[in-house]
C-alpha cells in the first residue's frame, strides 16, 4: 500500500459520515500502517460518535480500552456552501481539514481550507452479473428517479390505465422513451414506455413541441400530456416535459478565490502526445499566475492505451500499458504537489468500457500514486468547497452530436451537447448504439442532483457555456492531431487548460500548445 | 472452327434439341406458370444480349457490327439505333436510353452477368432549374459485377443517347455535388471502394457529368449533411451510383476518354483534367493525389517495382530474389493454417510450368505435401499465396519434387509418395521443406507479375545440357539413360563431361546456407569417412553441421554421435572436397569387399578439402540477399568442379483459404416445393403439419391465409390460383386488379399494370385462404404417391415473387421422394469449386475407354488411337467431371425428374439411369452466383476429389476462374422443365444466380479473358528460365497462350501442359479443415502445424489468430453485449432495449438476452492460454489481459469477492 495522505484519510473517513479533528487524522497518517489503522479505528468507533478524535486513534493505537469522554467538538473550519440546498454533501456538510503533501510554489493558501467530497462512486460497487434481470433493474431505476422529477408537474397514470381511459380524456404519462419515428403524413409517434407497457403519443407536425422531437433521444425520461384519440389508443400530445435542470437553478460557489483546472484527454504513450505542452502547463501550474490553482480534475483518457483500435501498436511511443501508465505518473508528478487531483477513467484507459466504469484497479492505482489523487469511477460527481462537478469522459456526446440536429449538438460546440444532457439529466441515455451499459442494480449516470458543474472530454474539442446557470465544459486534450482524425476531418483543440474560478464559476482558458 | 469441333457443338447441340422436344411437350400438359420452356437458348453472344435484355433485334444487329468493330463501339452504335428508333420499341425519350444503356452495359459483360437488369433500375427524364431536361440514371448494387470499365461507358452511353434524342445536360446544383463527395465518402467507409476518388475530385466529377448519377439506397448509414435533397430520394448511401462514380468514372477515366474524343456528339473536356489530376486548385493537392491513387492501385503493383529494382541493383552483389509480401497473412482465421511465411526458407519451392489439371489461378503441390501439412490441403482447397496473384485453387500435381521431412529416429527423407507419406506422417517431427509448388507461366500474366526466380528443375537443366552441346535427343532416345533421375555418378560425368551446370536432382540447397556455415560444412565433410562400402558418408554430430544439412534439404540419417549421407559425392564434390586414395593397396571403391559390415570404414577412400576460406573471392564472400554473405552459392561456384545453380531461388508463402466445396445445395431451411403454408408448418415448414393445423377448434384444419397470386380462367371465368383452371382445364392467366376501383386490368405491351382511372399500380397478389389440406391430398394422389414415400415435404411461408405463382405441389411430392430440395427459381442444384483440367485419363474418372469413345473421344493427346485406359486424351471444351457426391446427386435428380414426366406430365421417363455410368454423356447447367445465363455442359466422368472439373473456357463462360470460387451443376432436363422466372423474389438482386439464358456452345472469344492467359505449351524454352533470372516481365517472354489461338482452328484443341499428374485426385479427399469438428480443435491442428513446418513462424501464427480472429470476436462480443437488444423466449418478439415490464409486452412470455457472458468470453481463456504458450507480445497480452479484466468487472459481483477498503485506496 502506497503511504496514506491525510486527504485519502479525511474523504474516507467523511465518506463513511465521520468528521475528524486534525491531530487525529495527523496521528493515523503517522502509524505504521495507516489503512489498517483507519480500518480499526473506524471499527472502534462508537455508534453515536460523528467525529473522529485523537482518542479514539489513541485508544486504537495504545489498545486501551478506558477513554476521556468526548469533548465538545472541534472547532474545525467548515467549507460554505454546504447550507446550499443543491449541493452533494453526505452526512450534513462535514468540515474538512487536510495537509498538502509538499507544498508548491508560490501557492500560499491554507490547505485546511480546502474541501473535497465525492459522491456516486460505483468503484468496487458494481454488483451486476450480466444477467437479464440486471438491465431490466438499470432502466426501472432511471424511471423510477429521473421519473419523480416530472411526476410532481403532470397528472401521470400507467400506460395500461391509460388505454382504459375514455376516449377525449387529458391524460399524462412519465416513461422513457422507446421508440420515435415519423409518421407517412409528417408527424411524430412516440412511444413512451412504463413499468406496465407502453403507449403511443402523437406529436402534430405543426404543434410548438414538434421541433423538441429532434432532440428526443431513446430511453431519456419524459412526461406527457396530451388528449386522448378516440379509441383510445393514442394521445395527442399537448406538452412535453423534461427532467431539466430548472430555470432557477443557482449553483454554489466557494467562499473564497481558489481555482480549479479542468482538462481530460492526456493519451500519454501516443505519438501525438504533447509533452511539451504539458510541461509548459505543469511548470506554470508552479507559478504566481497559477496559485490559486489548487485543484486539478482530470476527465479520462490519461493514456492513449492498447488495442483500442486495430494496428494501434504501430501509431503508439510507448506500446506497454503499463509504462504508458507509469510515464502518465512521471507527468502528473511534474504537477505541483498541493494541488488536489481527482481522475476518472475515459475510453482508452484500462477498464472495462461498458458504463459507468469503475475507477482503476489496484495494479494501476499503484503505479499512479503521486500526488495521492483521488481515482474515482466514470461518472462521478465531486464537490470543491461546495462547488459540485460532474465529472463524466463524454463517449455518450459523439451520439448525441450524431443524432441531433447540427445547430444542437456539434463538435465545434460541445458544450451545446452537454446541454443536452443536462436537459435530460442522464450522461448517456441511447441505449443500444453508440454507448455502452454495464448493467448495475441502479443507474449511475443519472444526474439526480443538478451539478454546478458539468465537465467532460473525449471529443478533443473545447467548449463552454452555461445551460440554467450550469456551467458546461468540455476540456480539449492533449494529443495533436492523429491520422484518424485528420481523415475525419476533427482538427483537436490540444494543449488548453480551463480554468474555473470557484468563488465565481467564471472560465478562463490558458494556452500552452 | 474444325469440323471435329463443328461436329461436337452439333452432337451437344442435338441432344438439347431432344431433351428441348420433351421439355416443351411436358411443360403444354403441366400446370407450370408458362407452356413452355423458360430458358431460352442462346448460340453466341448476341442471343445471350438479346435474351437477357428481351429487346428484339438487338442479337441481329449485334452479330451485324461485330464484325466491324470492337464491342464498345458496337455499343454506341447500337445507342444510335436506340435513339433512333431502329432498335427497340420505345416511345419516350427516357425508354430510349434506357435501352441503350442496359444494352451496352449486357454486351461489355458477354451477356453473362446480371448487371444490366439488376444493376440499372431505371432511367428518367427530370428537370434542371431553368427548366430544361435531363437524363437521370437510376442503378443499383448489382452494377458491381459489370466492372469499372463497363460501368463507365455506361453514362457514356447514357450521356450519347441523351444527345443524339436531344435532352439538354444535367447542371448539378452545389448541394447535389457536396452529397456526392460525401456520400462516396460514407460509402468507401461502409462497405469499401476499390478506389476512393478525393472529395475535391468527386465533386470535380459531379460537377461535370451531363447525366445524372442517381441509385437506390443501399446501407443503414445517412449521410449527415446534404440530407433530404429535392432531386435525390435518399439520405443514405447510393452503392450503384457510388461504384459508377467511383470505380467507374474516376478509375477508368482515360477509357472513356479513348470514346469520347470519338464522337462528334458529345464533348467530354473535363476527362483531360480529371485525368491529369487538374481538378484541384493547388498543386500541392496534386501530389497528395498522385500518391493516393498510387496507394489504391492494389499494393501488388507497388511490390511489383520494388521487386524490379532490387533485381536490377543487388545484381552486382547477390541473387535476383523477389521482394516479401505479408498481405496474404492478413485476417488469418483460427483453423486456416499458414504454410509458409513470405519468402521463409523450407516453404514451397517455385516451379514453373501447367499441369493438366493446372492453370486459370491454381498451384500445384505434390500429394505428399498435403498429407503431410496433416491433411489441410486437399484438391480444391483455396489458398491465400504470396504470389503472383492473391489467392489460387490447390491441385495434386506429383510429378514435382515432394516434401522433405525429419522423422523422429532422424532420419531426414524426402517423401515423394502420397503413400509413404501417410505410412510416417505420425513420426514426422520437422517439415524441413515443402516440396515444390507448381505455377503456370499465364499467372503471370494474367496477375502483370514480373517473372520470379525459377527453381532449377530437369526441364531446364536438359535444355542447359542441349546449350552447352549435347546430344540430348540421342540421351533421349537410349533406354538406359534417365535424363530426369539419373543416377549420381552419371550426373558427375555429365557436368564433367559438358560444360552445363550439376544436375537439380543434385543440386543442394546451398544459398540458403551462410559463406560461413558453408565452409564450416566443408571442413566437416573433409574430416568425415567413407563406410558401407563406400555408400555413405560419415560426418561427425554437431549441432552446425545438422542444421546446414537440413538447410541444404539433402537426405541423410541423424544419429546420436553422426551423421549419414548416401549418394553422397556431388555432395562432397559441390562442397569443394575431393576423394582421395589413401590404402597403399590401390583398390578401387567398387571392388571392396562388402562383407566388410556397414559400420566399418572404408580404408581405401579419404576426403579433403581443396579450399581454404582465404581462396574465396571477395565477391563469393560477400554474395547475399539480406545481408553480405548469407547465401554461399557463389562460394560453391568457386570450389565445386562443375557449374551450380541455384536450386530453389524463390519461395511461395501461403496460408489456407477456404475449404474445397463438394455439396448439394439447400435453402434453409431446405424447400421441396415452392408452395406457400405461413406459420401452419411450424419451424420445418412441414406442409403435412399445416394441412393438420388449426388455429382453434372451430377452425378447418388446413386451411391457412396466405398471399398468393390470383389467377383467372379465360374461358370459365373461375378465379383460382393455379395455373390451369380447376373446372375446365384451360390455362389461367395472372388477374390483375386495382386496388382503388377494383377494375380488372390487363398488363400493356411493357408488362406495367397501371389502372388508367386511379393511376395505381394494380395487383393479382390476393391475401386469402387456402385449404392446404385439400391441395395436398389432390396433390399426393394425382402423383400416385402415398405420404409414406417420403420423410418430411417442406413448403415456404410466402412466396417473394412479384405475382406470387405458387409451384404445384406435386413436384414438391417428388423431390421430397427422391430426397432433392429446391433453389429459389424451382431448379435442384448442387455446389462445386471450379478446378481446370485439359486432358484426362479414361481411368481416373471412374469410365471405360468406350464410353469415352462414345464421346467422340478417339485418339488420345499423342494422336494414338484410344485404346486404354491410362491414355491421356484432351478435353473437349463443354465437358465437365463430377464428383462423386455430384454424380450421385445427379441421380437422384434424374429419378426425381423421371418420376415427374411420368406421374405428373404423362410421358415417358427421359433418363432411367441404372447406374452412374448411365450419366455419362448426359447434359448439366452449369450456372454462377451474380450471373443470369448457364452455360450447357455434358458429364464425361467422375473424381473422387471433393470438387468440380472441367476445362477452363468453360469455367470462363460461366465467368469464374479457379482461384477457390464455387458455382453450382443442375440437371438439363431439371432446369427445362422446373425453371420459372416466376419464382423469383422481387427483389433487387432477384435474378441473379438464375438461369434466364443458356449458352448452348462456347465460342472462346465470349467469354471471360482471363483464360485467354493460361499458357498452352509442352515447354517453356531457356530463354524463358533465364529471363526468371532478370525478374523479366512476363510479356518479354514469348510462350503460347490461349489468347494466341483465338479465332484460329486451332481455338478449341491443342490445350498442351508440361508436367502430368498420376491421378487429378489424390492426396486427401477433404481438408482437415472440414474433418476437425469445432473450431478449437481445428485451431489446435493450425498451430500444431505451425510447430512442424520449418517455414512457418509458430508465434507469429498464434499472434495473428489471436488478433485476427479472437480480439475482434472477444471485443466484437462484448461491445454486442453492452448494447444488445433482448428477445422473447415464448413468442419470438425483439426488443430493442429491456422491457421495462420485465415479461414480454405482447405475450407475457419469459425475456432473455441475445448476448450472453457464455458468448462473450467463449475464447477468452484459449486466447489467453496461446498467447502465453506461444510467447506472445506482450502487447497481445497486455489487451487480453485489459479484456479479461473488462469480462470480470462487467460480470462479477464486486460484492462476492473477497475485497476490503483496502483495495479501493
Amino acid at each position: 500500500m502506497p503511504l496514506e495522505g491525510p486527504a485519502r484519510i479525511v474523504s474516507e473517513l467523511t465518506s463513511r459520515g465521520y468528521n475528524a479533528e486534525r491531530e487525529a487524522v495527523t496521528r493515523i497518517a503517522s502509524a505504521d500502517d495507516p489503512a489498517a489503522t483507519l480500518q480499526r479505528v473506524i471499527e472502534g468507533l462508537p455508534s453515536d460518535a460523528l467525529v473522529v478524535r485523537l482518542e479514539h486513534v489513541e485508544s486504537v493505537l495504545d489498545d486501551l480500552s478506558e477513554s476521556d469522554p468526548p469533548s465538545s467538538p472541534a472547532d474545525t473550519p467548515t467549507s460554505t456552501g454546504a447550507q446550499k440546498t443543491n449541493t452533494q454533501s453526505t452526512a450534513g456538510g462535514s468540515p474538512v481539514e487536510t495537509k498538502g503533501v509538499s507544498k508548491g510554489a508560490g501557492r500560499s493558501s491554507d490547505p485546511d481550507e480546502r474541501s473535497l467530497e465525492i459522491v456516486g462512486d460505483m468503484t468496487g460497487e458494481s454488483t451486476g452479473t450480466g444477467e437479464y434481470g440486471d438491465f431490466v433493474s438499470v432502466f426501472r431505476d432511471r424511471l423510477e428517479r429521473l421519473g419523480s422529477k416530472l411526476r410532481g408537474r403532470v397528472n401521470h397514470r400507467p400506460a395500461t390505465a391509460i388505454q382504459s381511459m375514455p376516449g377525449g380524456s387529458d391524460v399524462a404519462m412519465v416513461g422513457l422513451v422507446n421508440d420515435v419515428r415519423s409518421t407517412a403524413s409528417g408527424h411524430w409517434l412516440i412511444e413512451l414506455e412504463d413499468a406496465t407497457g407502453t403507449f403511443p403519443w402523437l406529436v402534430m407536425k405543426d404543434r410548438e413541441y414538434a421541433d423538441l422531437v429532434d432532440e428526443l433521444l431513446c430511453d431519456e425520461v419524459l412526461a406527457m400530456e396530451g388528449t386522448l384519440a378516440d379509441d383510445s389508443g393514442i394521445a395527442f400530445v399537448d406538452s412535453m416535459y423534461f427532467p431539466d435542470v430548472p430555470r432557477t437553478h443557482e449553483p454554489s460557489t466557494a467562499d473564497r478565490h481558489v481555482q480549479a483546472a479542468l482538462i481530460s484527454d492526456v493519451h500519454v504513450g501516443s505519438q501525438e502526445f504533447m509533452g511539451d505542452a504539458w510541461n509548459r502547463f505543469a511548470d506554470w501550474l508552479h507559478t504566481e499566475q497559477a496559485q490559486h490553482v489548487e485543484y486539478l480534475l482530470i476527465a479520462g483518457d490519461m493514456v492513449e492505451g492498447v488495442g483500442i483500435y486495430p494496428n494501434q501498436d504501430e501509431e503508439l511511443d510507448v506500446i506497454d500499458i503499463y509504462e504508458q501508465y507509469e510515464l502518465f505518473n512521471e507527468h502528473l508528478k511534474r504537477v505541483p504537489g498541493d494541488i488536489e487531483i481527482v481522475m476518472i477513467p475515459g475510453n482508452h484507459d484500462a477498464v472495462r468500457l461498458a458504463e459507468p466504469q469503475p475507477g482503476f484497479d489496484e495494479e494501476l492505482r499503484e503505479i499512479m500514486t503521486a500526488h495521492d489523487a483521488r481515482i474515482v469511477s466514470n461518472p462521478s460527481t465531486v464537490t470543491l468547497e461546495g462547488v459540485s462537478v460532474l465529472m463524466y469522459h463524454g463517449v455518450s456526446l459523439d451520439e448525441v452530436i450524431a443524432e441531433l440536429p447540427e445547430e444542437k449538438a456539434s463538435y465545434d460546440d460541445p458544450h451545446k451537447a452537454m446541454y443536452q444532457l443536462l436537459k435530460k439529466r442522464h450522461v448517456a441515455p441511447q441505449f443500444g448504439g453508440h454507448t455502452r451499459l454495464a448493467p448495475e442494480e441502479r443507474d449511475y449516470l443519472i444526474m439526480e442532483e443538478v451539478p454546478d458543474i458539468f465537465h467532460t472530454g473525449h471529443v478533443h474539442k473545447l467548449g463552454f457555456g452555461k445551460y440554467h446557470n450550469v456551467l458546461a465544459i468540455n476540456s480539449g486534450c492533449w494529443q495533436a492531431q492523429t491520422d484518424f482524425q485528420k481523415s475525419v476531418n476533427i482538427d483537436p483543440d490540444a494543449g488548453y487548460a480551463p480554468i474555473v474560478d470557484l468563488d465565481t464559476l467564471d472560465v478562463t482558458v490558458q494556452k500552452f500548445s | 472452327m474444325r469440323e471435329a469441333d463443328e461436329q461436337y457443338f452439333e452432337r451437344l447441340e442435338s441432344q438439347l434439341d431432344d431433351a428441348f422436344d420433351v421439355a416443351e411437350r411436358a411443360k403444354e400438359r403441366g400446370g407450370d406458370p408458362k407452356p413452355e420452356v423458360e430458358i431460352p437458348v442462346a448460340k453466341d453472344m448476341a442471343d445471350r444480349v438479346e435474351n437477357i435484355l428481351g429487346i428484339d433485334g438487338v442479337a441481329e444487329r449485334v452479330r451485324e457490327l461485330e464484325g466491324q468493330m470492337s464491342r464498345e463501339e458496337a455499343a454506341l452504335e447500337l445507342a444510335k439505333d436506340f435513339a433512333e428508333g431502329r432498335v427497340g420499341d420505345y416511345e419516350t425519350k427516357a425508354g430510349k436510353v434506357e435501352g441503350a444503356v442496359r444494352t451496352a452495359v449486357a454486351l461489355l459483360t458477354e451477356g453473362v452477368v446480371a448487371a444490366p437488369i439488376e444493376g440499372i433500375d431505371r432511367v428518367e427524364i427530370l428537370e434542371n432549374d431553368d427548366g430544361t431536361e435531363f437524363v437521370n440514371v437510376y442503378y443499383a448494387g448489382p452494377i458491381r459485377s459489370a466492372g469499372g470499365t463497363a460501368q463507365a461507358l455506361s453514362v457514356l452511353v447514357a450521356d450519347y443517347t441523351r444527345a443524339l434524342v436531344g435532352i439538354e445536360q444535367y447542371d448539378a446544383r452545389s448541394e447535389e455535388v457536396e452529397r456526392y463527395a460525401e456520400e462516396i465518402g460514407l460509402y468507401d467507409k461502409e462497405t469499401g471502394l476499390q478506389y476512393t476518388p478525393k472529395d475535391k475530385e468527386t465533386k470535380f466529377i459531379a460537377k461535370h457529368l451531363p447525366i445524372m448519377l442517381d441509385g437506390e439506397a443501399t446501407g443503414d448509414e445517412e449521410v449527415s449533411g446534404f440530407r433530404d435533397l429535392e432531386r435525390v430520394d435518399t439520405n443514405n448511401a447510393r452503392g450503384g451510383m457510388c461504384l459508377v462514380l467511383a470505380e467507374g468514372i474516376a478509375l477508368k477515366a482515360p477509357k472513356i476518354q479513348r470514346y469520347t474524343s470519338a464522337l462528334d456528339e458529345i464533348d467530354w473536356p473535363w476527362l483531360q483534367d480529371l485525368i491529369d489530376g487538374n481538378y484541384a486548385s493547388d498543386g500541392e493537392a496534386d501530389a497528395d493525389d498522385a500518391d493516393e491513387s498510387d496507394d489504391e492501385t492494389d499494393g501488388d503493383t507497388d511490390s511489383d517495382a520494388s521487386e524490379a529494382d532490387s533485381g536490377a541493383s543487388d545484381e552486382s552483389t547477390g541473387p535476383p530474389r523477389v521482394e516479401e509480401s505479408t498481405k496474404f497473412l492478413r485476417d488469418l482465421i483460427a483453423g486456416r493454417p499458414v504454410f509458409s511465411h513470405p519468402c521463409a526458407n523450407g516453404g514451397f519451392r517455385l516451379r514453373y510450368g501447367r499441369a493438366r489439371n493446372h492453370g486459370f489461378a491454381t498451384a500445384g503441390v505434390h500429394p505428399a505435401a498435403m498429407h503431410l501439412v496433416d491433411d489441410f490441403l486437399a484438391t480444391g482447397t483455396q489458398i491465400k499465396t504470396e504470389r503472383p496473384g492473391k489467392a489460387a485453387g490447390v491441385v495434386p500435381v506429383d510429378s514435382l519434387e515432394g516434401p522433405t521431412v525429419k522423422l523422429a529416429n532422424g532420419d531426414v527423407r524426402r517423401v515423394d509418395d502420397p503413400e509413404e507419406a501417410l505410412e510416417i506422417r505420425n513420426g514426422v517431427e520437422k517439415i524441413l521443406d515443402l516440396g515444390e509448388y507448381l505455377v503456370n507461366y499465364g499467372e503471370f500474366v494474367e496477375n502483370n507479375h514480373p517473372l520470379a526466380p525459377a527453381s532449377y528443375t530437369y526441364e531446364w537443366w536438359i535444355q542447359d545440357l542441349e546449350a552447352a552441346g549435347a546430344d540430348v535427343q540421342a540421351l533421349r532416345d537410349d533406354p538406359r539413360i534417365d535424363l530426369e533421375f539419373p543416377p549420381a555418378e552419371r550426373a558427375l560425368e555429365w557436368a564433367h563431361e559438358y560444360d552445363a551446370p550439376l544436375h537439380p536432382e543434385y543440386t543442394y540447397l546451398w544459398h540458403d546456407l551462410t559463406v560461413e556455415e558453408f565452409s564450416t560444412l566443408a571442413e566437416a565433410v573433409s574430416n568425415g569417412r567413407i563406410t558401407n562400402a563406400g555408400e555413405t558418408l560419415v560426418l561427425e554430430h554437431t549441432d552446425t553441421v545438422r542444421a546446414a544439412l537440413e538447410r541444404i534439404v539433402i537426405e541423410h540419417r541423424q544419429r546420436e554421435d553422426r551423421l549419414e549421407i548416401d549418394d553422397w559425392k556431388p555432395f562432397v564434390h559441390a562442397a569443394g572436397c575431393e576423394i582421395r586414395q589413401t590404402a597403399t593397396d590401390g583398390a578401387s571403391e567398387r571392388s571392396a569387399d562388402a562383407a566388410d559390415g556397414p559400420e566399418l570404414d572404408e580404408p581405401g577412400l579419404g576426403l579433403e578439402r581443396t579450399w581454404a576460406d582465404d581462396d574465396l573471392s571477395e565477391r563469393a564472400r560477400s554474395w547475399g540477399h539480406e545481408s553480405a554473405g548469407d547465401n554461399a552459392i557463389e562460394a560453391v561456384n568457386e570450389v565445386a568442379p562443375f557449374a551450380v545453380r541455384e536450386r530453389a531461388p524463390t519461395r511461395v508463402g501461403n496460408r489456407m483459404g477456404r475449404p474445397e466445396k463438394s455439396e448439394r445445395r439447400d435453402l434453409s431451411p431446405p424447400v421441396h416445393t415452392l408452395f406457400p403454408i405461413g406459420e401452419a408448418g411450424g419451424a420445418q415448414r412441414n406442409v403435412a403439419d399445416a394441412a393438420k393445423h388449426a388455429e382453434t377448434m372451430s377452425d378447418t384444419p388446413g386451411v391457412v391465409e396466405v398471399q398468393i397470386g390470383r389467377q383467372r380462367c379465360e374461358s370459365c371465368g373461375t378465379e383460382t390460383f393455379k395455373n390451369r383452371c380447376p373446372d375446365c382445364g384451360d390455362r389461367t392467366t395472372p388477374d390483375y386488379r386495382c386496388p382503388d376501383c377494383d377494375s380488372q386490368i390487363e398488363p400493356d405491351e411493357a408488362g406495367r399494370v397501371e389502372c388508367g382511372h386511379c393511376e395505381v399500380e394494380a395487383t393479382c397478389v390476393d391475401r386469402r385462404e387456402i385449404d392446404i389440406n385439400e391441395e395436398y391430398r389432390d396433390a399426393l394422389e394425382s402423383v400416385g404417391e402415398r405420404e409414406n414415400a417420403f420423410e418430411i415435404l417442406k413448403g415456404v411461408k410466402g412466396l417473394s415473387s412479384a405475382t406470387k405463382i405458387p409451384e404445384p405441389i406435386e413436384k414438391g411430392v417428388l423431390r421430397a421422394k427422391h430426397d432433392v430440395s429446391s433453389f429459389k427459381d424451382g431448379t435442384v442444384r448442387y455446389d462445386m469449386t471450379d478446378l481446370p483440367v485439359t486432358s484426362v485419363r479414361a481411368s481416373e474418372l471412374d469410365v471405360d475407354v468406350g464410353q469415352l469413345r462414345a464421346l467422340d473421344y478417339e485418339e488420345d493427346i499423342h494422336g494414338e488411337p484410344l485404346t486404354h485406359e491410362d491414355q491421356l486424351v484432351e478435353l473437349k471444351v463443354q465437358d465437365i467431371v463430377l464428383s462423386n457426391g455430384a454424380a450421385e446427386h445427379m441421380m437422384q435428380t434424374a429419378a426425381f425428374i423421371d418420376d415427374l414426366l411420368e406421374q405428373y406430365y404423362g410421358l415417358e421417363p427421359f433418363y432411367e439411369l441404372e447406374d452412374r455410368q448411365d450419366l455419362v454423356g448426359e447434359l448439366v447447367f452449369g450456372m454462377a452466383p451474380h450471373t443470369s445465363a448457364a452455360t450447357v455442359g455434358r458429364v464425361i466422368g467422375f473424381t473422387s476429389a471433393a470438387v468440380g472439373y472441367a476445362h477452363p473456357y468453360f469455367h470462363a463462360a460461366k465467368r469464374r476462374n479457379c482461384d477457390g470460387d464455387e458455382d453450382c451443376v443442375m440437371l438439363l432436363m431439371d432446369g427445362l422443365l422446373n425453371f420459372s422466372e416466376s419464382f423469383l423474389p422481387d427483389q433487387r438482386g432477384g435474378k441473379m444466380d438464375a438461369p434466364l439464358v443458356m449458352s448452348s456452345r462456347i465460342d472462346p472469344s465470349e467469354i471471360d479473358d482471363e483464360a485467354h492467359n493460361m499458357d498452352i505449351v509442352s515447354q517453356y524454352p531457356r530463354e524463358f528460365y533465364l529471363a526468371t533470372l532478370e525478374q523479366a516481365d512476363a510479356d518479354e517472354v514469348d510462350i503460347q497462350i490461349g489468347e494466341d489461338t483465338l479465332g484460329t482452328d486451332g481455338e478449341y484443341t491443342g490445350f498442351e501442359h508440361t508436367h502430368d499428374t498420376t491421378d487429378i485426385a489424390m492426396g486427401p479427399d477433404l481438408s482437415a479443415y472440414k474433418t476437425l469438428g469445432s473450431m478449437m480443435e481445428k485451431m489446435d491442428a493450425q498451430l500444431e502445424l505451425s510447430r512442424k513446418l520449418a517455414a512457418v513462424d509458430e508465434t507469429d501464427v498464434a499472434e495473428r489468430v489471436i488478433e485476427y480472429h479472437f480480439l475482434p470476436d472477444l471485443i466484437g462480443n462484448l461491445r454486442a453485449f453492452s448494447r444488445q437488444e433482448t428477445r422473447c423466449l415464448d413468442c419470438g418478439e425483439k426488443f430493442r432495449r429491456m422491457p421495462l415490464t420485465e415479461s414480454c409486452r405482447e405475450c407475457g412470455g419469459r425475456v432473455n438476452l441475445t448476448v450472453h457472458q457464455g458468448s462473450v468470453n467463449k475464447y477468452m481463456q484459449t486466447a489467453i492460454e496461446v498467447a502465453e504458450e506461444y510467447d506472445c507480445r506482450t502487447y497481445t497480452k497486455q489487451r487480453l489481459e485489459v479484456l479479461e479484466r473488462s469480462l470480470e468487472s462487467v460480470f462479477e459481483n464486486d460484492k462476492n469477492k473477497q475485497s476490503g477498503i483496502e483495495d479501493f485506496m
